[in-house]
């Protein structure tokens, strides 16, 4: 029975109605979203295992104005038939609303560090590692089902495998256009060669697990003292040219006072470091302190966190929803950063919906009409002076040069000389765990695991514990052999 | 496009409008939300401006570069 004061909070709602799981059973039940004050909750009950509410977005910017609407688009080949409905029918299947962007495959279980935070649950000396041959049917299948993606090898500890160069020569061979590797950074920090091989092979980019720049955070999210290591990774990367992005997993209380700080060494990285992507910590049965609203910490608050402890220098009008993914899921804003320390946001959706027309609020419109409708002369924007900066000192992150937030107009040639390799991209992402699962989410989800049967699996669904420690998907003890 | 003819000298080009010869201005143009100051021909009475075709190539370079996945 939903107690009284549940009923009474229900009337009051705006309705917003999806579908979620029983976070103790995983069966599927209704839920609704609901605003109180500027808090947003998912608000659903079980038949068996009563009623659940769990805060999935505080403050502003709001949770109706965070939209980018998309056509679904369902997928031509799949794996998975519907029978059951969302999520027990994933392969994907034909009520799946989103085509991939993006594979992620497992290559081992195997790892050197055992986070409390993992959401792969990896390390637990589960089964053998995939042998190339498997690795190379489980891609192939992706691809024909997929189509040239982008793809995430990951684990465990990719680089624990001496052969992951070979695998990555494999995935270039079948045809994915962008490799990247998850990684703790530190086989990339101490061997220099194997780094060559992955970048020679056809690695494009590396993800580096990377929470702050002050060891108490390491200790407390990893088991020991790291940023030294992970600033070596980054160095050893800048050295061979291979790009990085910098991954923080948020624990509010750990590391989210830290996040100005990651941001401005993020800074002193580039262009070795391409980006920054925030990775606010999910629930996925394993962490030890169990779910609470106390403990998430969602978007917005990451967008505000990002603007006041940089002073400024991003602002959370710089971000925007994703074009991919569903809207919920994310938010990202794309620099240039400049040598002298000039940070500049570029790019970014016209207008506050994608539908909007006028890309010009108010002012004058004139079109370049040999080039393209969407240049315009913008309307009378202050031209800020970049303040007096000072100079770069040192190499190796430990630059005297501050960032700064730059308005003024880019000259075109500078800009284009220089968008290659002085791009930073700021972004997040917000993974969905048994108690805040949205399956309206999901459905939109463009990140699939394949799984070791070679099923395609949107990335929370995989992921996703219950309480009491069964997943949908993911098998307890690491991969299986064919 | 018949808006601008190049004039007999060798000093460039006329619009075709006003008659007048056009001259090198700092202008603003905005892509998306990215404002560029380019140095570029325009009219000085009708606010015409010339894109010649390098300068085409290179704003289409920049539209790729700026758009949003």
């Amino acid at each position: 029975m939903i107690s009284a004061k549940m009923d009474d909070i229900m009337e009051k709602a705006h309705p917003d109605e999806t579908e979620s799981l029983c976070p103790v059973c995983l069966k599927r039940i209704k839920a609704t979203r609901l605003l109180r004050g500027n808090e947003v909750f998912l608000i659903k009950k079980c038949g068996e295992h009563g009623s659940f509410k769990t805060v999935i977005w505080r403050g502003q910017p709001s949770m109706s104005e965070w939209q980018r609407p998309k056509d679904p688009i369902h997928p031509d080949l799949c794996y998975g038939a519907v029978e059951k409905g969302c999520p027990y029918d994933c392969g994907l299947c034909a009520a799946h609303e989103q085509l991939p962007c993006s594979v992620l495959l497992e290559v081992t279980d195997r790892c050197n560090l055992h986070c409390a935070v993992c959401f792969a649950d990896s390390g637990h000396g589960g089964g053998e590692d995939p042998s190339l041959e498997k690795i190379s049917w489980l891609l192939e299948r992706a691809m024909a089902a997929a189509g040239s993606c982008n793809l995430q090898l990951s684990g465990g500890e990719p680089t624990l495998r001496d052969d992951l160069p070979e695998i990555v020569e494999i995935a270039q061979r079948i045809g994915y256009s962008f490799i990247q590797v998850n990684t703790n950074g530190f086989r990339l920090a101490a061997d220099r060669d194997y780094a060559r091989r992955l970048l020679g092979t056809g690695l494009s980019s590396v993800f580096l697990q990377f929470d702050g720049v002050d060891d108490a955070i390491y200790r407390s999210l990893r088991g020991r003292a790291l940023l030294d290591q992970k600033l070596q990774a980054v160095k050893s990367c800048g050295e061979i040219g291979l790009g990085v992005v910098l991954v923080p997993t948020l624990v509010r209380g750990v590391n989210t006072d830290s996040i100005g700080a990651m941001v401005r060494q993020a800074l002193q990285l580039v262009p070795t470091v391409r980006g920054i992507h925030f990775q606010p910590i999910s629930y996925f049965g394993r962490f030890p302190g169990q779910s609470n609203d106390e403990g998430r910490f969602t978007l917005p608050e990451l967008m505000r966190c990002l603007e006041e402890q940089t002073g400024g220098l991003v602002k959370v009008s710089d971000f925007s929803p994703p074009g991919c993914e569903h809207a919920h899921c994310s938010f990202h804003a794309t620099y240039m950063y400049s040598a002298e320390g000039g940070l500049i946001r570029i790019g970014g959706t016209e207008g506050d919906s994608c539908c909007s027309t006028d890309p010009l609020p108010g002012g004058v419109r004139r079109t370049v009409e040999t080039v393209s409708r969407r240049w315009t002369l913008p309307s009378a924007t202050p031209f800020f002076r970049s303040p007096p900066l000072s100079k770069e000192t040192s190499c190796c992150g430990r630059s005297s040069r501050d960032a700064t937030r730059v308005e003024a107009p880019l000259d075109l040639d500078v800009f284009l000389g220089e968008i290659a390799t002085r791009s930073f991209t700021m972004s997040a992402m917000a993974f969905q765990d048994a108690d805040n699962l949205d399956l309206e989410r999901l459905r939109g989800c463009c990140i699939s695991v394949i799984s070791p049967d070679g099923m395609l699996v949107p990335f929370c669904a995989y992921n996703l514990t219950s309480r009491e420690g069964k997943g949908l998907y993911r098998r307890r003890n690491g991969l299986e052999l064919q | 496009m018949t808006e601008v003819a190049k004039s007999g000298s060798d000093s460039g080009w006329i619009c075709n409008r006003c008659k007048a010869p056009v001259e090198v201005q700092t202008v603003r143009l905005q892509y998306l939300k990215t404002i560029f100051a380019l140095h570029l021909p325009a009219c000085p009475r009708c606010g015409m401006i010339l894109i010649d075709e390098d300068m085409a190539i290179k704003m289409a370079e920049a539209e790729q570069a700026l758009e949003d996945k």
